[in-house]
């Protein structure tokens, strides 16, 4: 041997090895896709007209009470879009004043007058801005709700640099219904002062605050609605309260919220106020002994018990909660407030079962298929036969080394692409050997027909694998996550075939040429 | 073996009468798709809803469509999946109008009415909660007399329930609370607190798909600009590695290759999906790869003998390569019909595609993609263009 068929050789199971040592044991080396261990694949979109709505709203509010306070009573604000509004009542006179405002306060906002009217509009950029940013908490958020779910390995990103959309894909999930709602859930809770009926509780009827009001309800509160509960959870009736528009603290204070058992071992959430918070707490706790204190959730007065003495920074909500109302509200309390509301855009969960079925069927199917090919290259090639049942287990070895190695994600349509490797990757060898054997009917020597069939054959097999690089590479482009799956076995398999049909192939002819001094036939 | 040596078939002889072959097999495929509209197109492009639902007895398909539809739900079509002892079905149903996010909860709900009986009503079904829920009710039963708000207790409430979805899952469903016995490291506490408080519903969701309009459509364009762009590329790629004739002859072959494997898939009734697209690109790249191995060896002896006339050229290329071709088809035949045969439902359309696609681009990359670079060259070659030029002097 010579020692350029020893250095080759030793590569060459420099290589097998490595990608034997990535790929054993299997089970435990290869990602495997949604599709096939099972879990919930989702792609929603952040609304992030909300947020810039919700921007313009505070910005408007803004600019009127930076107005008062500069002494202009009579400014009237309305919300025009979602990116612009008019104000009316301020005189020509005071363009000057609301030219430093605006400096000031609102420095994302154009605006011009038109007559008596101002009118605002938000620039471009800072439009660019909001929508950004509420993709990014919008991402935050639901990070940390899928983080309380104990799901391990999420995935949840952006989908694109610049997009509204977000994928989560969570393997193992089982529940897609719950994880959606948990995901969903805007859950804005608010801490609001109860005006009537004053020591908390509710009343039956709209109707009776009213009237206690004189049936004028003062500008600074509203009446809300909260559901009466039985024992089992369900909602059995409503009841009214007026309670002040103005939230003493909100969700956003909170510091920790965890589920726990109340008194009488019913599910509660308790919750930790920041320190800052706390501090807040405290002393409204303290001028309102006695009074009622509202606990709103997403609008709805969820209880409003007595407040009996001074509260620093703990405490608890007792709703009538079920244990999983209790979890989940905890959670999403925790994970912070979403920036604007979010639509499913698609939802694809898969249980276990079925992705367990699918990957026994692949398999057979891949053994099969292996075997037959096998059989077919030994029936046709004779020992030359084995030369390719050598490159072509090599070729799976590497295949699955490589999938390993890189990470790459193994799915359904994956497993299709192996099967297909198998069956097109001995096409580089049966393009080289029927070269090989033609050259051999052309009167020459075993070793100069070797030669001459792979010099000759080269270009055909990797123009032919070359064009279907080109439609792996579409495919990926295209893909989604099992597509994409597909176009990288399939890429992988070819570029493994290639190394296998050329390099590892042509070795062991030359193995076996050097073997003999002379070599009068190929068993091909 | 010597298999296929030595062949002198003229080929380009009876090209004439393929073009009719294959122009009759375009005309049934295009008829198929375009005029009779029978594709069946999955959610993936339509949009849509699609449930996995696996029930405890034998369902009634008739009944269950009209459960699905009495609920509001448009388009239902339901079909039976896995084996027939399975009691498996596929419910798919068209995009709720105006919504993105589907009508998997009709669909349910509408299940839930017909097959739960009374004892369920309100009761926790095992069979379609998952590891989350079952956890908040073993911690609030305090199955194990655990201090039950406690991260441990939550914790180790969280394992049982673990064991418990896996074991349904491992088969699906639970058909009877006997099975319960067979978990290992459920404690006898906890196997009873379960069994006194949960039911086993008839039927349970093993999968559940929506996509909505606007992601079908995006779907639908990127879906046809992939394969449009990738006939595109190959048509450049041969352009550029070879001539413009082989580059057109091998585009004409691919495009009818497609459309007659799409002509078939359609008329099979299989569902086009986006694994469907992976096997047509696939198609694309196998059948360009059967041409370009015929055309590189025109190309090697057209150096060889630059005399010859193109069509004899071609003659003698096709009957040198017959060999490879009918051996890499017959391979590439083996594993797909393994495929087509073993490998499940959802895999059988795309095992379809390839199988028919190896068939027809064998074929075409002898009587289409040559002849078409034949009439390419006859029609705007060079010694076409003297023809026109001397015919313009005269």
């Amino acid at each position: 041997m010579t020692r350029n068929l020893v250095w080759k050789g030793a590569l060459i199971v420099a290589i097998a090895a490595a990608a034997l040592f990535s790929a054993w044991p299997l089970h435990e080396t290869i990602n495997l896709g949604l599709d096939l261990r099972g879990g919930v694949h989702l792609v929603l979109k952040v609304e992030t007209e909300d947020a810039l709505r919700s921007e313009t709203n505070k910005d408007l509010d803004r600019l009127l009470q930076e107005l008062k306070d500069g002494g202009s009573f009579s400014a009237v604000g309305a919300q025009l879009s979602d990116t612009s509004f008019e104000v009316t009542g301020v005189s020509s006179g005071e363009d000057g004043a609301v030219e430093d405002i605006v400096a000031d306060y609102l420095p994302g906002w154009n605006w011009r007058r038109d007559g008596d009217r101002l009118e605002f509009e938000m620039q471009d950029a800072f439009v660019k801005e909001i929508r950004n940013l509420a993709v990014v908490q919008a991402l935050e958020t639901i990070r940390n709700r899928v983080d309380a779910f104990g799901v391990t390995e999420p995935i949840i990103q952006r989908q694109g640099l610049e997009g509204d959309r977000i994928v989560v894909q969570l393997p193992g999930v089982d529940d897609p219904e719950r994880v959606k709602d948990l995901i969903k859930n805007t859950a804005f809770l608010e801490f609001r002062l109860v005006a009537y009926p004053v020591g908390g509780g509710g009343v039956s009827s709209r109707e009776e605050i009213l009237a206690n009001f004189g049936n004028r309800l003062p500008d600074n509160l509203e009446i809300l609605s909260g559901p009466i509960k039985n024992d089992d959870g369900e909602i059995v009736a409503e009841q009214f309260y007026a309670v002040e528009k103005r939230a003493v603290l909100t969700g956003r204070d909170l510091k920790n919220a965890r589920p726990g058992l109340g008194e009488f071992n019913e599910p509660i959430v308790n919750f930790l106020f920041t320190h800052e918070a706390g501090k807040i707490f405290a002393q409204f706790t303290q001028e309102n002994i006695n009074r009622g204190l509202a606990i709103v959730l997403d609008g709805k007065v969820i209880t409003a018990p007595r407040i009996r003495s001074r509260i620093a920074d703990s405490g608890m909500i007792d709703g009538a909660f079920t244990q999983q109302q209790a979890t989940d509200l905890s959670t999403v309390l925790r994970s912070g407030a979403l920036p604007a509301a979010i639509t499913y855009l698609e939802e694809r969960a898969v249980g276990p079962s079925l992705g367990q079925d699918s990957i026994e069927r692949g398999q057979k199917a891949g053994v099969v298929g292996l075997t037959l090919v096998i059989l077919a290259m030994l029936l046709f090639y004779r020992r030359t036969g084995i030369n390719a049942v050598v490159a072509l287990l090599l070729n799976i070895v590497v295949l699955f080394g490589a999938l390993a190695y890189f990470g790459a994600t193994l799915t359904l349509p994956g497993i299709a692409g192996i099967v297909l490797t198998i069956g097109m990757a001995v096409d580089a060898n049966v393009l080289i050997f029927e070269r090989i054997k033609e050259e051999l009917r052309h009167g020459r020597t075993p070793k100069s027909a070797v030669d001459a069939g792979f010099g000759k054959a080269l270009s055909s097999v990797l123009d032919a694998n070359i064009t279907t690089l080109i439609a792996a590479l579409f495919l990926f482009q295209f893909g989604t996550g099992p597509i994409r799956g597909f176009a990288v076995t399939l890429s992988v398999g070819i570029l493994a075939s290639l190394f296998t049909a050329i390099f590892v192939s042509r070795w062991l002819f030359d193995l076996i040429l050097s073997r003999r001094d002379r070599v009068d036939a190929l068993s091909i | 073996m010597n298999f296929l040596h030595d062949t002198h078939i003229d080929f380009m002889k009876y090209r004439k009468v393929f073009v009719w072959v294959s122009a009759l097999l375009l005309a049934v495929g295009i008829f198929a798709v375009f005029v009779h509209g029978d594709l069946n197109l999955g959610i993936d492009f339509a949009g849509g809803t699609q449930l996995t639902v696996k029930f405890r007895d034998e369902p009634e398909l008739d009944r269950l469509r009209e459960l699905v539809t009495a609920a509001g739900v448009e388009d239902v079509l339901i079909q039976r999946f896995g084996e027939p002892g399975d009691h498996e079905v596929i419910i798919k149903t068209a995009s709720v109008s105006g919504s993105e996010e589907g009508s998997r909860g009709l669909i349910v709900g509408a299940l839930d009415e017909a097959y739960s009986g009374p004892e369920l009503a309100g009761a926790f079904d095992l069979n379609r909660n998952g590891r989350e829920a079952l956890t908040d009710l073993l911690v609030q039963l305090d199955a194990e007399s655990l201090a039950a708000d406690s991260d441990a207790a939550r914790a180790r409430y969280g394992e049982l329930a673990a064991a418990v979805i896996d074991a349904r899952q491992a088969e699906g469903m639970f058909i009877e609370t006997a099975e319960l016995d067979a978990i290992a490291g459920l404690s006898e506490s906890a196997r009873r607190a379960i069994k006194d408080n949960t039911e086993l519903g008839s039927f349970a969701v093993l999968g559940s798909e929506n996509v909505g309009p606007q992601i079908g459509s995006e779907l639908r364009q990127k879906g046809v600009a992939a394969v449009v762009l990738s006939l595109l590329g190959m048509l450049l790629y041969i352009w550029l590695r070879f001539e413009l004739r082989f580059g057109v002859g091998a585009l004409v072959a691919v495009t009818h290759d497609v459309l007659i494997t799409l002509g078939l898939f359609t008329l099979a009734g299989f569902e086009f999906n986006l694994t469907t697209i992976a096997g047509f690109l696939t198609l694309v790249g196998y059948s360009v790869n059967d041409s370009v191995v015929v055309f590189d060896r025109v190309r090697e002896n057209l150096r060889k003998s630059r005399s010859k006339p193109l069509k004899h050229v071609m003659n003698l290329s096709l009957n040198q390569t017959l060999s490879r071709t009918v051996l890499t088809s017959g391979t590439t035949l083996l594993v797909v019909g393994s495929l087509l045969v073993a490998g499940g439902d959802v895999l059988r359309g795309f095992a379809f595609i390839i199988t028919i696609g190896v068939v027809i681009g064998t074929y075409s990359s002898i009587y289409v993609a040559s002849p078409f670079a034949l009439l390419w060259e006859e029609l705007f070659g060079r010694e076409a263009r003297t023809r026109r030029r001397e015919a313009r002097a005269t």
